[in-house]
């Protein structure tokens, strides 16, 4: 009798889901296909990031004890000069490697736009860096340049410049992980590049020539206004993965630890170290919790820039 | 002595709070906290990053042996849980453990690390378990950085001094020989000078900011009578002495003697960098002997103790890991008998098992005066002889000091050494910095 009524009210609710309208239903079906990645971003992501800052009101040990200290944490951030150096090199590195990227990533996403033998293999080769370790990428840089024996090294010298330390002048040391993270990075802007480009109709170069227009003409007032969503993409991607110190993180641990004299010290290295070397949980939590609310500011720069990334042409 | 203060009030809190420690680890940097550190079985969980299966075949059996020994008699069972050097030393799996409420039973600590875990609490008092002739068998210079208030909290395995270690071609190729091996400073900096070409440095300092960086400095601040601490508590670091050591490392680089880089794992990898020609001198531990004897048997080499300052002593650092128990373990007083038995027992076994630690799977000195007894033809052979006869007699044991103030310490050496900062400037900031720290500072004494 109870099967009954249960298989009953399962029908009912079909023939209930069906009577639904069209728009209705894809909307259930699209929040079911989002739920097993919004539960897991939630339990894995959000829950953790939540304890993060409640943690950044504590003094944690690491080992169990807690001691509530409010915006101690906070107050510590402002008066710690290495904080204040880190975000000071997160930034240089993130005004260094954004417009790096998107020249560099733009640069090669024209010259191989066109579909060709040879272009396919070198869009291979451009992106084959994002397939090989970041602990391999960054051990190779640091192989490169290594002093005296070193590529680059050998490089400069030949070129009547003197010897340069890449990874052991302070002066030039954020410079050359930066161009690791370039270097493993352009290949992935380039193929969203390709895409953009591929997105703009034909007829309207077309057009511009029959008008007169040069490439360069068509590359500023065609290409570049057509490529604003990518290229919003691509500044927005960008620019968190430099802040965040996603990939840099790597390169950083590997080729120079923060050094020397703490000059690529990033602040998400700065918070590896206080967090999982010197067990300062509540603290590394609190440096954390604002490279979040750095991250969110400009992202909500770059949407309230583009009207939420809508273009006039849209 | 351990500071007390940020022990837990309530359960409830703890328990809430201890998985946000976790948690919020993982969600710092993304790391994935899915594996428990507890052995599955119950056993004692034990680890270290030597095996099995380590790099090293004879480390890894020895402490394979080792275990396999203790369970084989006893009925709380030890299980390895190896962790690559590379996570265990400058990683996060050590640390992560214990956030999340998970650390191990037994572990491996060195001197750098002592007082984080000490502060902590998790570390067990190992005297009970140590009779008092064993105990009397660790020299004062090698234990005291493991005690507190009398108590051994800690029981090292080995003794790591530095020296010079210097390729004889490179020597030869300069017209040198082992009479010209530098004796003070002045005359390091000219050898290095003299050996250094196109493409070889004639000294090799570690120049990665890092506790092996710091470790391997202090013995220079100390040969010209520097210290961290004055009798009085505050800071010392101050000093000419130290100002001296700073400057030394800054002239070693702006001389073009030692680079900016090292090759390969950094300033410990012999066989990247002296064996490879990268330079002619490096300034490394003993246990470059079994790294070369591994790595570049055929490399033909020499080792000198570390040159002196003008009126200054002779004086060396040694390292070393020492295993410890968790206080917060399974069963922490099993795990203090384990460690007791392993390393700190009179009987033959456990003498014999020192030695065999420091001649066959590694090349170290001994920490125990019963082991370099014991062992004294391997100790006496080869290289392992000159360090037994002419370095070791020097050595003092590697500092403990809070991660605060190695950081401190860590960014006066990189500021002089490798981005110009005046000594004298660089010592005062650290030495101020050091006071601030330590005028609320409230765990076990520095050392």
């Amino acid at each position: 009798m109870t099967a009954h009524l249960n298989g009953d009210r399962k029908a009912a609710k079909r023939a209930a889901l069906r009577q639904l309208p069209t728009e209705r239903r894809e909307a259930v079906a699209g929040i079911l296909f989002v739920l097993p990645d919004a539960l897991g971003l939630l339990i894995f992501i959000g829950l953790p990031m939540l304890l993060a800052i409640g943690m950044s009101a504590f003094e944690v040990d690491g080992f169990g004890g807690f001691r509530f200290v409010g915006l101690g944490n906070y107050a510590r951030m402002v008066a710690d000069p290495l904080f204040w150096s880190a975000l000071r090199v997160t930034l240089t590195f993130a005004l260094m490697a954004v417009p790096l990227l998107y020249v560099i990533g733009l640069m090669l996403a024209l010259l191989v736009q066109k579909t060709s033998r040879f272009n396919t293999a070198m869009r291979f080769l451009f992106f084959a860096p994002q397939v090989v370790s970041l602990v391999v990428v960054a051990l190779v840089w640091q192989l490169m340049s290594v002093e005296k024996i070193g590529v680059l090294p050998r490089l400069i010298a030949g070129l009547g410049l003197g010897s340069v330390s890449f990874l052991g002048n302070p002066h030039v040391a954020l410079f050359t992980v930066v161009l690791a993270f370039v270097w493993f990075l352009m290949g992935f802007y380039m193929l969203i590049f390709i895409g953009g480009l591929q997105d703009i109709p034909k007829e309207y170069y077309e057009a511009a020539r029959i008008d007169g227009a040069n490439r360069a003409q068509s590359f500023w007032h065609i290409t570049l206004p057509l490529l604003r969503p990518t290229s919003f993409f691509v500044l927005v991607v960008s620019s968190v993965a430099a802040v965040s110190g996603q990939q840099a993180f790597d390169l950083v641990y590997v080729m120079t630890r923060g050094g020397p004299a703490n000059a690529t010290l990033l602040l998400i290295t700065y918070i590896y170290q206080q967090a999982f070397q010197y067990g300062a949980f509540g603290y590394a939590s609190a440096m954390a919790t604002l490279l979040v609310l750095m991250l969110m500011a400009i992202t909500l720069a770059f949407f309230w820039a583009t009207r939420g990334g809508r273009f006039q042409y849209d | 002595m351990s500071d007390t203060h940020l022990r837990p009030q309530g359960w409830s809190r703890r328990s809430i709070l201890k998985a946000g420690v976790g948690l919020g680890a993982a969600g710092l940097t993304g790391f994935s906290l899915g594996s428990s550190a507890f052995a599955a079985d119950g056993s004692l969980n034990f680890m270290q990053f030597i095996g099995p299966n380590g790099p090293s075949k004879t480390q890894s059996e020895w402490i394979v042996h080792l275990v396999d020994a203790w369970n084989s008699a006893n009925d709380a069972k030890i299980t390895l849980d190896y962790v690559p050097d590379s996570e265990y030393i400058g990683g996060t799996k050590l640390a992560t453990s214990f956030a999340s409420g998970q650390g191990p039973d037994v572990f491996l600590i060195s001197p750098g690390d002592f007082l984080r875990y000490y502060n902590g609490g998790v570390l067990t008092d190992l005297s009970p378990h140590i009779d008092a002739a064993a105990q009397a068998d660790f020299p004062e210079t090698v234990i005291a950085n493991r005690k507190v208030d009398g108590k051994i909290y800690g029981v090292p395995m080995e003794v790591e001094p530095m020296a010079f270690y210097y390729s004889v071609k490179a020597f030869e190729d300069a017209g040198l020989n082992e009479n010209d091996v530098p004796k003070t400073w002045d005359e390091l900096l000219e050898v290095g000078k003299k050996l250094t070409t196109a493409d070889r440095y004639g000294l090799l300092f570690e120049t990665q900011p890092g506790y092996y960086q710091n470790f391997t400095w202090y013995p220079f601040m100390w040969q010209g009578g520097g210290e961290f601490q004055q009798a009085d508590g505050k800071s010392a670091f101050d000093s000419p002495a130290t100002v001296a050591a700073l400057k030394l490392w800054q002239d070693a680089v702006a001389s073009g003697a030692a680079p900016r880089q090292a090759l390969g794992g950094g300033g410990s990898d012999i066989a990247a960098n002296l064996a490879s020609g990268y330079c002619a001198i490096q300034n490394m531990g003993i246990w470059g002997i079994s790294d070369l004897a591994n790595n570049a048997p055929d490399f033909k080499y020499g080792v000198f103790r570390l040159p002196v300052p003008a009126g200054g002593k002779y004086v060396t650092v040694g390292g070393g890991w020492a295993f410890v128990a968790n206080a917060k373990g399974k069963n922490p007083e099993a795990a203090a008998k384990f460690i007791a038995w392993a390393l700190a027992s009179m009987s033959k076994e456990s003498i014999d098992r020192v030695v065999d630690w420091c001649t066959v799977a590694k090349s170290d000195m001994p920490p125990r005066n019963s082991a370099l007894k014991a062992g004294a033809a391997a100790f006496d052979k080869g290289m392992l002889g000159v360090f037994t006869r002419e370095i070791h007699p020097g050595t003092r044991a590697e500092p403990r000091l809070p991660p605060e103030v190695y950081k401190m310490i860590s960014d006066a050496i990189q500021g002089t050494m490798l981005g110009g900062t005046d000594p004298q400037q660089a010592a005062a900031t650290a030495s101020q910095q050091i006071d601030a720290f330590l005028a609320s500072y409230k765990g076990a004494p520095l050392l």
